[in-house]
């Protein structure tokens, strides 16, 4: 199988707190690999190891051949990305923050526009990043991330505070990525509907420990086979993190 | 120098460049209606002229980069920090130090641009009010490099604090508690004190002399060195988390 994103046993800890606890992932090239967790399950944590945010405590990752951290900036060079909230300079308009980004990444300044109008941000490029609207941030930070069609996408939330209407046109837009640039998305949310609707491959985190990793149908086939219930992702999802919540609850009593 | 570029289009609208260009003006303008005002008060004075247009000035004209440094300081980072715009640049294929070093460059050439067009108003005073043949260019270009090379380390430590703390507030106390413990201790004769870095720039305003200390000089760059490596090692090694 050609895997871009491979990770082996990547462990956080913090004090007293594992965030995220011998996740080894396996994204497929040109795949979309929905990440879905409860708040606090180390998604994010996750991510941001991937991209050099925070460092592992213990296990290693590549992506796309290159081992973090020697080839640390390769890494970031193929990887568009947008973690947690949006991410701007307040004093520049939006046109202006994604100059600054196509500068680093060494782009041609068509591309900038391309990016606005892929988000569907054009008329609004020449307003300050800090008048804009939650949702207008959001799109902001996911027109950074496609600067440049990377061939890897790393996307935390999304669509948070996005409308029912925008929440469906990045949900195409994400779906539509894999055959239009032939890029890989790595992508969490909190709507296991959405995820439903674009995933090729699924990853199930709950406190830090990943559950579930395969296709949508090996997911139904599991649940099947333990018992629950297989109708949706969310069944799936919910029934899976409670049988977890409950066994951790039991060893703890022990 | 793309990453200065970079940096440069980054400063708009953030007050960093008008702040110490403003500085200058301010400090060109409070010698010109000093001199205009006081000027036989201060030629009375039992000092050499070139050292009362120099030391007798600098005092105000150094309190005013001080803060300018202080509060450009702050500006230059705080953008970084108010839309959480340095995560992403962690998450881009850009050298963060390589930003820290833009920064320091920026503040630096804009100190020196600030003290160039004050040392120009001082020259222009020192040509038309001094008495005839006792104004001394090589004097006035020697202290201007002194005044440059003592405010130094207040920038190089106003920087670093400020790339550390993402509440503005916590580099401008730095800054004021700097400028008022460096006032507090400017005086003694102590050479140790020096390692404060307010402390050196207050130095040539507290002498009566124009003469550049050599003492006050090697401490200034070296500080200035040592707290521009840390910057770049933090920058570098103590990422966001």
């Amino acid at each position: 199988m050609d895997y871009i994103i491979t990770t082996e046993k990547l462990t956080k800890k913090y004090k007293n707190f594992t965030s995220a606890s011998n996740v080894s992932l396996h994204v497929r090239k040109g795949s979309i690999y929905g990440f879905l967790g409860p708040n606090g399950a180390g998604k994010s944590t996750t991510m941001k190891m991937l991209l050099g945010l925070t460092a592992p405590t213990k296990g290693s990752f590549t992506i796309d051949g290159k081992h973090f951290p020697n080839d640390r900036l390769e890494i970031l060079k193929e990887i568009g990305s947008f973690i947690e909230s949006p991410s701007f300079y307040a004093n520049l308009s939006g046109r202006e923050n994604l100059d600054i980004i196509r500068r680093i990444l060494k782009l041609p300044k068509s591309s900038v526009e391309a990016a606005l109008e892929l988000v569907g941000l054009t008329e609004f490029g020449d307003r300050l990043a800090k008048k804009y609207s939650l949702g207008m941030k959001q799109r902001l930070g996911l027109a950074g991330a496609l600067l440049g069609r990377p061939p890897i996408l790393i996307l935390d939330e999304p669509t948070n505070g996005l409308d029912p209407s925008g929440i469906h046109e990045i949900r195409n837009l994400v779906k539509s990525l894999p055959s239009l640039y032939d890029c890989t998305v790595l992508i969490s949310s909190h709507m296991l509907s959405e995820i439903e609707l674009i995933a090729d491959d699924i990853g199930i985190l709950n406190h830090g420990r990943l559950l579930f990793e395969g296709s949508l149908d090996d997911l139904r086939q599991s649940a099947q086979q333990s018992g629950f219930a297989a109708e949706n992702l969310e069944d799936m999802f919910l029934s899976m993190v409670e049988k977890d919540n409950a066994s951790r609850k039991q060893r703890a009593q022990l | 120098m793309s990453t200065l570029a970079i940096e440069l289009r980054k400063e708009k609208r953030t007050g960093v460049i008008p702040v110490l260009l403003a500085v200058g003006i301010l400090g060109a303008a409070y010698a010109f209606v000093n001199f205009l005002v006081r000027k036989d008060t201060l030629l009375n004075l039992p000092l050499a002229p070139m050292d009362v247009l120099l030391t007798q000035l600098y005092g105000m004209i150094m309190i005013l980069n001080m803060f300018g440094i202080v509060v450009a300081a702050c500006m230059i980072y705080n953008m970084e920090f108010k839309g959480n715009a340095v995560k992403k640049i962690y998450m881009l294929p850009a050298s963060v130090p390589g930003m820290y070093f833009c920064k320091f460059l920026i503040l630096t050439i804009l100190l020196l641009i600030a003290i160039a067009i004050q040392n120009l108003a001082l020259t222009r005073i020192g040509m038309s009010d001094l008495p005839q043949g006792t104004f001394e260019m090589n004097t006035l270009a020697a202290f201007a490099v002194y005044s440059f090379v003592t405010s130094m380390p207040v920038l190089s430590f106003m920087l670093l604090i400020s790339s550390r703390f993402e509440n503005m507030w916590v580099p401008l106390g730095a800054g004021v508690g700097g400028f008022l413990s460096g006032m507090a201790l400017a005086t003694s004769k102590s050479g140790l004190l020096l390692i404060h870095p307010f402390v050196a720039m207050l130095k040539p305003a507290v002498t009566m002399s124009a003469q550049p200390d050599s003492a006050v000089i090697i401490v200034s760059m070296v500080e200035t060195i040592i707290l521009l490596i840390a910057g770049l090692w933090m920058a570098k090694h103590l990422r966001y988390e």
